[in-house]
């Protein structure tokens, strides 16, 4: 068997350094990985079975079903990704595509504009690797990594010694937190938290923006001007700085345009880039591979030879407006990450689950089909928040289909 | 027995904000039915001295409901040193989602983290199972 | 976190000297040290105390836990992180390439590392606060998101 150093899949930083020990072709013990990812290495209580109409069948018997319910389907939808390698990525387009179906990912309703202005070269990104050796002031906007990325502090972003920045972090680097509370990761940045209202960043990224410009920072929250004109000084001497954009900072923006402006401007003084906090492992990679395939990152339909994309083919537009009649679900769990109205309309038209371990989801559908969890029973490649690509290794052997080979039968079916 | 369980208990507006945690995600990698997974998902975080004024203690229900859906959660006090009047903090999960509209203006992008509704006390119900949920 | 006056609060305040200690503060002083353990207080386990004995053994993580240079983790605190673990100035100076450098460690000379998700102390002598050059380090308090660290 591979010696290692394996990668954790529990988040998009997918750290590249975990040991692991087996027994009995489990892994019983994990080493430098966070305690989310040890739980995921260690896999689930509850695996999926393989079932149609919640009773036990074979592989083939659940393929064919699965394969039944597309074909008949008028609008079909193909979702989830997340928590697939890039092979099934690639699958799942080519299974959509042939099945004139919708496809979308839970960029839809998360980090989606950041990768997309990223891919577009409308916002300049960096490596975490380049963060860990030269960035001096690093940003978190709206972001918790201690809860959602638990190693990115330790790994990259602000305590390791890197080649530019060898006297640690108490002298070589300055983290600042912008979010609505005082969450753990900002306990560690001291007295460099600004706490803003709820929704209120647009209103404070206007504030920096003008404090960089010299000009009084007001904000209708009253912040204290001096504080903001603090930070600005700050940002300004920064040689190579970062921002990691959390869900926070995402939602409350209806336009990217107060985060461009900010970003360029920052840029005209010194060197800022942007990386946004992607949760699922390989959500970017679905984003990468359908950008290429078709020019989207995510919300299309193959309509026929055309494609359509836009807000109305997203996963949430698509199941309120009752246009898809069945769908299909890769490593995801819908039900319980929607909105309940939503959730509860996708719970009555039929549904297809592929995953390793049981979920909300694959407990209301008409089909579930197991597969390996990938970085643990299966490898393949994965980009990680930063848009690096990261080869993933197998662990320990297991019958179980990849996602890949699953929607690849299916397809030889239909 | 007092006159106070036959009155409509006062209902007081809220914004609840969503936030990720990692004892709740190693739970769900766990199982999604675990019941660690539910004891954190289903627990609303107020500010200390909104709970007086709704004369609610910590573990007590609260029912939470708006337009979208009607969850029955534990309410906690504030970790947070600072106040927060009228902001109350939830995990992300089943349970914060029950209350998200559907609506999302066309854009496709729910107001996950951003929610508004309305809490009151529960002297009787029991907190919402998931199974309640979906 | 545990603090002497949360401690003492707990106890049943009678000075009964059961313990042989010459007060109830004492023996918090101690418990809080963890040189003696909660069953050390006998009427801690009448009816009437009962509930500070079961607050108090949540609060006082077991003597086995404790390093002999008074290092304690909180288990059910600490999520595997890492920062302690790159920011302790041992682990730069032992392996300043893997855990100096935020990645696995690469040698033995590190004394914390992360297992199973949990921060562990190995040869936790070699820490700063320890030894004949010792300084007051609290860099793996001060990373720490969670407070899971605590050196009694
Ligand atoms: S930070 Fe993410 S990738 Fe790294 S060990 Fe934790 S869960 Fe796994
Ligand atoms: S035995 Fe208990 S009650 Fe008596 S003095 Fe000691 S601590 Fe106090
Ligand atoms: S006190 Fe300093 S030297 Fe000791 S373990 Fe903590 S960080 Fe390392
Ligand atoms: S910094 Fe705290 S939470 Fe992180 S590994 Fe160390 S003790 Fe655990």
């Amino acid at each position: 068997m591979d010696k290692g150093p394996f990668v954790c899949t529990g988040c998009a930083l997918l750290c590249d350094d975990i040991a692991v020990e087996l027994q009995d072709n489990r892994v019983t013990r994990v080493d430098t990985a966070c305690r989310k990812g040890v739980s995921r290495m260690k896999g689930c209580v509850s695996p999926m079975p393989c079932t149609v109409d919640g009773k036990t069948v074979d592989e083939n018997v659940a393929i064919r079903e699965a394969a039944r319910i597309l074909k008949e389907a008028r609008h079909p939808l193909v979702f989830g990704h997340g928590n697939s390698t890039l092979e099934a990525q690639q699958k799942a387009i080519e299974l959509a595509r042939k099945l004139g179906a919708h496809i979308d990912d839970t960029s839809s309703f998360c980090q989606g504009p950041l990768v997309e202005a990223i891919l577009n070269n409308k916002i300049p990104t960096c490596t975490l690797d380049e963060v860990r050796h030269m960035a001096d002031v690093i940003i978190f906007w709206g972001a918790d990594p201690s809860h959602s990325h638990p190693r990115h502090l330790s790994m990259y972003s602000y305590f390791p010694r890197g080649k530019q920045r060898q006297r640690g972090w108490e002298e070589d680097r300055t983290a600042i937190i912008i979010d609505v509370r005082k969450s753990d990761t900002a306990v560690i940045c001291g007295d460099k938290l600004y706490e803003i209202p709820v929704g209120a960043d647009p209103d404070f990224m206007n504030a920096l923006l003008n404090a960089l410009s010299n000009k009084v920072p007001k904000t209708p929250f009253n912040m204290d001007p001096k504080r903001i004109l603090e930070l600005a000084n700050i940002l300004k001497k920064a040689e190579f700085g970062v921002v990691f954009a959390g869900l926070g900072m995402v939602y409350s923006l209806d336009s990217l345009d107060p985060l461009f402006s900010l970003m360029d401007k920052l840029n005209e003084t010194s060197k800022f880039h942007l990386i946004p906090m992607v949760g699922q492992y390989n959500m970017r990679g679905f984003d990468h591979t359908l950008f290429r395939e078709t020019g989207h990152i995510n919300r299309v339909y193959f309509r026929g030879e055309e494609i359509e994309h836009g807000p109305q083919q997203s996963v949430i537009e698509l199941i309120s407006n009752d246009i898809i009649d069945a769908a299909m679900i890769i490593g995801s769990d819908p039900l319980a990450s929607l909105p309940g109205p939503i959730a509860k309309k996708l719970a009555k038209i039929p549904l297809i689950t592929i995953d390793p371990c049981e979920n909300l989801t694959s407990r209301r559908s008409k089909v579930t089909i197991p597969s390996a969890l990938s970085g643990v029973e299966c490898d393949g490649t994965a980009i990680r928040m930063d848009g690096v690509e990261v080869v993933l290794k197998q662990i320990i052997e297991t019958n179980k289909l990849t996602d890949e080979k699953i929607i690849a039968r299916i397809m030889e079916e239909i | 027995m007092g006159f106070g369980q036959f009155l409509t208990e006062p209902e007081f507006k809220f914004i609840i904000v969503t936030h990720r945690d990692i004892f709740q995600n190693t739970a769900q990698e766990s199982s999604r039915f675990s019941e660690q997974y539910a004891e954190l998902s289903s627990v609303i975080r107020l500010d200390k001295d909104d709970m007086k004024k709704i004369g609610v203690k910590a573990g007590d229900s609260v029912i939470v409901k708006n337009a979208s859906g009607r969850v029955v959660l534990k309410a906690e006090s504030s970790i947070l040193e600072q106040p927060h009047p009228g902001t109350a903090f939830m995990i992300n999960g089943p349970w914060a989602n029950a209350l998200v509209a559907a609506d999302t203006g066309g854009t496709g992008v729910p107001a996950f983290k951003n929610i508004e509704a309305v809490l009151s006390r529960s002297k009787e119900e029991k907190v919402t199972s998931l199974d309640e949920l979906v | 976190m545990s603090n002497l006056m949360g401690i003492y609060q707990l106890l049943p305040k009678t000075n009964c000297k059961k313990c042989g200690k010459a007060t109830c503060m004492a023996f918090a002083v101690d418990l809080l040290a963890r040189k003696i353990s909660i069953e050390d207080c006998p009427p801690l386990k009448e009816e009437k105390y009962l509930s500070g004995y079961e607050k108090l053994k949540e609060l006082i993580t077991p003597a086995d836990n404790v390093t002999e240079t008074g290092f304690l983790v909180h288990e059910d605190k600490c999520i595997g992180c890492g920062n302690c673990v790159v920011a302790c100035p041992v682990n730069v100076v032992g392996d300043p390439e893997g855990t100096g450098s935020g990645r696995a460690p690469s040698n033995d000379k590190v004394i914390l590392y992360i297992r199973d998700g949990i921060v562990r102390p190995v040869n936790i002598h070699e820490c700063r606060r320890f030894g004949h050059n010792k300084t007051l380090c609290y860099a793996c308090i001060d990373t720490c998101p969670t407070k899971a660290i605590e050196f009694v």
